[in-house]
């Protein structure tokens, strides 16, 4: 019965010590989950926090000048032109609400003179690269939003002529994000336009098309802008490498979710017809 | 003007030999050393986020200075009871308000000098140019505006008795302005009447402090703000310090000493 | 000839913030003058007023009736400070500045021309024995050596009237002593001294004359000699029995 005691306190340390490393594990496993001292700190409030920082980003690209919430709710809450530059076609003018030289006071006059009044894009050479630490710490703060991933990438490809760090960026991103076809689709961009890497872009590309069936295709109303830029990128990747067939296909998914059917059915006659044309033999 | 000075030159010399400054100058030169040594993207020259980072430490100290320096000068001297041989001697209570005022804004004042240099110092190392006169600008701009902050909490220290709640109102109510100040007149339109009246009216009576705070145009590399402009800055910044003073003065001489 | 400090018919009352409780008269109707190279002492015990009417004089507080006047001007008016110079009980003066500094500071207040400031701070920290550490901030001194640096803020104006509130209060003998030796000194040189006191031994030892207040009205005033014949006591008992005070048998 002496040893009683010495039991008792064997099993109460072997409890302890068990309990202590359950512990252990297990805030190992959540600390890996938070991602981020970030996350501990912030909580949830990060995501809004992410939000202003990618808008500074955007106030950076018009070097200050930028519209508040009380200037244009609408204006505050439309895409920044940060994301509509990164998007084809988007040479459109853009206005951020409320004209600045419209002054409904003495005060609102006087003041235009001590702060950005005029609209002005970065436009230097690199000056594109002040946005970025905005970018960087939205990432940080909400490696979930997507966009920040895709929009970063596009200007260190673009106007930076950062390839390298735009694909780690995206990588990273995609660990964050693992079945995203945005971030997929912007990888498959890079290694087709900037590193010319057909077999690379094309795995990338078929991935996020896979990937956008998965996750859209079944929805009410489907991301089929998305759907149409990874075909459409997919598409001219094949007819670039010569594989017209294969272009052709993408093509007549793109057809299938076209809003504007004409203008591919347009390409793919052409294609057709290239298709008919007899093969020139190599010089 | 010879009194004046001299107590100014006191609370000058207070600043001097308090730690509070050391502590901020430091603070910002570490914050901002760690800002500028994170790696983006392997980019040594972006610099505008670091202007940013540094620009604001700046503000935020100097109001921090400003606000805790003013706010405890006359509780202090009541409660260690040096205004007793000072008043005692031929210095009008006016005097004695003016001399504190021209201190506490002389000695934020030499704070941001010492701040600006360290900016443009800041600012030089990655973009290889100094746009002093628009620095000399901001700098201006800035101690213009803390002349009318620093006028406030003069007022407020005679109001409030307790130095802590009159600096915590002073800092709320200025990071306010600066914050929402440009706005109130937008918010007014939304709401229904008398409201909308009220803020309108608040809107142009209070000090537009906002007006002074230039970060962005230094950030974005933006041209000189036109020299007349300035001047009516710093005139309308003076008429504010001048009411709020003129209003401490009157405070203060009501009040009985013992 | 006009008396240095002239104190008519002077009410000072103190209304209470708190609703409901009365207003404080703190002096009733004191009226004294006190002579060009007298030696006034101010006796009373505590809350006899003593304080109050040094508050006026020095302008802190606003007579509520009566007037009192120093060099012939109205106390409320700054300039009647101009020529005086002021001790208070405890040292109240900027820790962080050197006795040096301290000095310059209210040199300058004085508007004394720079030239001549040097010479005089030099000269009244001589007198009051502060010269070896006149480098040194105030925060380092010792009790009796801050009070001599406020005796020499008190003289750095070389006033013509001194008025010192409880001057050697906490001090130990010798500094007591150092501080009455600067007071007669002061004396021949023809200044007016007016000081209130709680040593009723050392008033006796340095005052021409003295005044005895008790809650806030004058209870004898005259000169030291004539009170003790007046009475046929001592100095301390003429005050207790003024102020009332029986000891028990």
């Amino acid at each position: 019965m002496s040893s009683h005691p010495l039991l008792v306190s064997a099993l109460a340390l072997a409890v302890a010590l068990a309990a202590g490393g359950r512990l252990l594990v297990d805030q190992q496993a959540q600390r890996q989950e938070t991602g981020s001292v970030l996350k501990l700190l912030l909580g949830e409030s990060r995501r809004a926090f992410a939000m202003h920082v990618f808008l500074k980003a955007d106030a950076y690209f018009h070097q200050g000048f930028y519209p508040s919430v009380f200037d244009s709710p609408a204006a505050a809450e439309a895409k920044t032109h940060l994301v509509e530059a990164t998007e084809e076609n988007h040479h459109h003018e853009h206005n951020h609400g409320h004209a600045h030289n419209q002054h409904r006071d003495w005060i609102e006059a006087f003041g235009c003179h001590f702060q950005p009044s005029e609209h002005r894009h970065l436009e230097g050479l690199g000056q594109a690269r002040e946005i970025l630490p905005w970018l960087r710490l939205a990432a940080e703060l909400d490696p979930q939003r997507v966009e920040t991933y895709t929009v970063t990438a596009y200007w260190l490809r673009e106007q930076l002529n950062q390839v390298k760090e735009a694909e780690a960026f995206l990588r990273e991103g995609l660990r964050a994000n693992p079945d995203s076809y945005e971030i997929l689709f912007e990888l498959g961009r890079l290694y087709a336009e900037n590193d010319r890497d057909v077999p690379r872009a094309r795995i990338v590309l078929e991935l996020a098309v896979e990937k956008w069936l998965r996750q859209e295709a079944s929805k009410v109303s489907p991301d089929h802008v998305s759907y149409r830029q990874i075909l459409g990128q997919l598409a001219a990747l094949e007819e670039r490498a010569g594989n017209l067939e294969r272009a052709l296909a993408h093509y007549f998914r793109v057809y299938q979710v076209s809003p504007n059917p004409a203008t591919v059915q347009k390409r793919i006659e052409e294609l057709r017809a290239k298709l008919a044309a007899p093969q020139k033999p190599p010089p | 003007m010879n009194t004046v000075c001299s107590l100014a030159k006191v609370v000058v010399l207070e600043m001097v030999r308090r730690k509070d400054f050391y502590v901020l100058f430091i603070l910002t030169v570490l914050l901002t050393g760690t800002a500028g040594s994170v790696n983006l993207f392997n980019d040594r020259s972006i610099v505008r986020y670091l202007k940013e980072i540094c620009l604001l430490l700046i503000w935020l100290s100097s109001l921090v200075m400003a606000i805790t320096c003013t706010a405890r000068q006359i509780p202090m001297e009541r409660e260690q009871r040096t205004i007793f041989p000072l008043l005692a001697k031929p210095v009008t209570r006016g005097q004695f308000l003016l001399g504190k005022f021209l201190g506490c804004w002389l000695a934020v004042g030499m704070a941001l000098a010492v701040f600006y240099f360290f900016f443009g110092l800041v600012s030089a190392s990655r973009e290889q140019q100094w746009p002093v006169l628009n620095y000399v600008q901001a700098a201006w701009l800035h101690w213009v505006m803390l002349g009318v902050v620093v006028a406030f909490t003069l007022l407020g220290s005679i109001v409030f008795a307790a130095p802590s709640s009159n600096g915590t109102i002073c800092f709320v109510v200025s990071v306010g302005i600066l914050l929402l100040g440009r706005h109130l007149n937008k918010v007014a339109l939304g709401l229904p009447q008398p409201w909308q009246s009220l803020l309108y009216g608040s809107y142009f009576v209070i000090p537009h402090l906002e007006l002074f705070d230039v970060r962005d145009l230094i950030i974005h590399n933006w041209e000189l703000i036109p020299w007349g402009m300035v001047g009516l800055a710093t005139l309308y910044a003076a008429a504010y310090a001048a009411v709020f003073l003129l209003a401490a003065i009157w405070v203060f001489r009501r009040r009985p000493l013992n | 000839m006009e008396a240095t400090v002239a104190i008519e018919n002077l009410r000072v009352e103190y209304r209470s913030r708190e609703l409901g409780l009365a207003t404080k008269v703190a002096v009733r109707g004191l009226s004294l003058a006190v002579g060009q190279g007298e030696v006034f002492g101010f006796l009373g015990p505590n809350g006899a007023g003593k304080t109050s009417t040094m508050n006026v004089l020095l302008g802190f507080v606003p007579p509520s009736a009566g007037s009192a006047r120093i060099f012939g001007v109205d106390v409320r008016e700054p300039i009647a400070r101009q020529r005086i110079g002021y001790l208070p009980e405890q040292t109240y003066y900027y820790k962080f500045l050197t006795a040096e500094e301290l000095l310059h500071f209210y040199a300058g207040i004085f508007q004394i021309p720079p030239a001549e400031r040097g010479a005089r701070v030099d000269q009244v920290l001589k007198l009051v024995e502060l010269e070896h550490a006149r480098k040194r901030q105030l925060k380092t001194y010792s009790k009796g050596m801050q009070q001599r640096a406020g005796l020499a803020q008190a003289l750095i104006n070389n006033p013509d009237l001194l008025i010192l509130d409880e001057p050697t209060s906490g001090l130990d003998p010798i500094g007591r002593m150092k501080v009455r030796e600067i007071i007669q000194r002061l004396k021949n040189e023809g200044k007016t001294v007016f000081f209130s006191s709680h040593e009723l031994g050392e008033v006796e030892t340095v005052c021409d004359r003295v005044a005895i207040l008790h809650q806030g009205e004058l209870k004898a005033e005259g000169r030291v000699a004539d009170l003790v014949a007046q009475h046929a006591a001592s100095l301390e008992q003429v005050f207790l029995k003024l102020v009332g005070y029986h000891p028990h048998p």
